[in-house]
């Protein structure tokens, strides 16, 4: 009986250890390169408009399931590392698929915005020289 | 009674009131051994599990093993010793001598196993009281992860809120504009949410994963159950210091005892004395009266 108690025990533990150890890194990896990417579709100016605007449009649809990834990761959570630490500094910057549509902007609008770049800073610059 | 035997008692007596010192080596105490880890899965266990589960690996030790074996030779030397009662108060003459201080030995011996097995008990105690420490550091290590951990904790905590509180505004956006159906995540997070609800439920009212409770009925948690084992263990090692002081006092008793016999047969040797009164010079005054 206390045999038969010590083989049930030991496998139960043995289940948990398992289960506790398969916690998997790598989502924020994951939406740091896929951000990266979008940005460079923002700012690439050799790409034509509605070639940017459809890939933007496919990179969001990546980027929602990947910035829920990342807020549903366990494993970040107080985690120090600059990485981390950047990432959930600013919402708007890190999600911004996430922010952009709940505020109904575009993702460009509201990535430059971050940077307090927008239609009326743009209007009232004034060029000269450095 | 013979003067050889009154001498026999009287040494024996002397023996034994020298020999009444607690704290004298204890061979099971020194060999017997638990030593118990804090590991991350002890940790983990359910509050309710935590306590059987050290018990068990207790009793599997060679301490827990040594500190029964003291416990059931205890039980036969307090059998003896009423049975060493019921005699002396039925015997009488030698007999009763002899049985008293038989009853005496027993005892000593007595009190050296309760000795013993206070040591045992109370290297239990210790080892369970630094076990809790050290799981109870573990825990704090585990909530402070460095500096900025409370930072970051609070960044992804409202992170999180905002997520929460805009998802589904987020998605009926988003899917408005989109005449393309959820992500393969999005589906298949879902369903296994659906799943992991289910499960979680059952996890939270399954009977081993309850929590500990205070008197009032508050659940308590990981860490002041962890700290309501270290007080009540330290309290149960408060105990042991106030039985060692009561078997203090029980050596006293049998050291006085055995004075007490030592001094019987002391004068039962002065009683078989053929020493008189004719060593005073007033009973010799009638030798000097005459001529």
């Amino acid at each position: 009986m206390l045999k038969h108690t010590l083989k049930t025990l030991l496998v139960g533990t043995c289940i948990v250890a398992g289960f506790s150890a398969a916690a998997e890194a790598g989502t924020l990896e994951n939406l740091e390169r896929e951000r990266a990417q979008t940005i460079q579709y923002f700012l690439d100016g050799q790409m034509e408009a509605n070639e940017r605007l459809a890939r933007i449009e496919v990179s969001k649809r990546r980027l929602i399931d990947m910035e829920r990834m990342v807020l549903r990761d366990k494993s970040l959570r107080g985690k120090t590392t600059p990485i981390v630490r950047r990432a959930f500094l600013n919402y708007d910057v890190t999600f911004m698929a996430h922010s952009a549509t709940e505020k109904n902007l575009t993702m460009v609008d509201n990535w430059l915005d971050q940077f307090e770049v927008n239609t009326d800073t743009l209007m009232s610059a004034k060029i000269g020289k450095r | 009674m013979t003067r050889r035997t009154s001498m026999t008692h009287l040494v024996f007596a002397s023996t034994l009131l020298a020999a009444t010192v607690l704290g004298a080596p204890l061979a099971q105490a020194a060999n017997a051994n638990w030593s118990p880890q804090s590991s991350e899965r002890l940790v983990k266990l359910p509050p309710t599990y935590l306590k059987k589960s050290l018990d068990h690996d207790f009793q599997q030790s060679s301490l827990g093993e040594a500190l029964g074996e003291t416990e059931e030779d205890i039980s036969l030397k307090g059998q003896t010793l009423a049975d060493l009662k019921q005699a002396i108060a039925s015997s009488s003459g030698d007999t009763r001598l002899e049985l008293r201080h038989e009853f005496l030995a027993e005892k000593r011996a007595y009190l050296d196993m309760m000795t013993e097995r206070n040591a045992l008990r109370r290297q239990h105690l210790e080892t369970k009281r630094n076990l809790f420490e050290d799981m109870l550091d573990h825990l704090n290590a585990q909530e402070n992860q460095g500096p900025g951990a409370e930072e970051v904790i609070a960044n992804q905590d409202a992170a999180f809120e905002r997520f929460e509180r805009t998802y589904a505004d987020v998605d009926k956006n988003f899917f408005a504009t989109n005449m393309e159906p959820e992500s393969k995540y999005a589906q298949q997070f879902s369903q296994n949410m659906q799943a992991i609800e289910q499960l979680v439920a059952r996890i939270e009212n399954h009977k081993m994963n309850a929590s500990s409770m205070t008197d009032d009925g508050l659940p308590l948690t990981r860490k002041e159950h962890l700290r309501r084992l270290v007080s009540d263990t330290q309290s149960e090692l408060s105990i042991i210091e106030q039985e060692e002081t009561i078997l203090g006092y029980m050596a006293k008793l049998v050291a006085l005892d055995a004075m007490d016999l030592a001094e019987d047969g002391m004068d039962m040797e002065l009683a078989d004395s053929d020493v008189t009164n004719a060593l005073k010079p007033a009973t010799s005054v009638s030798y000097f009266l005459d001529n």
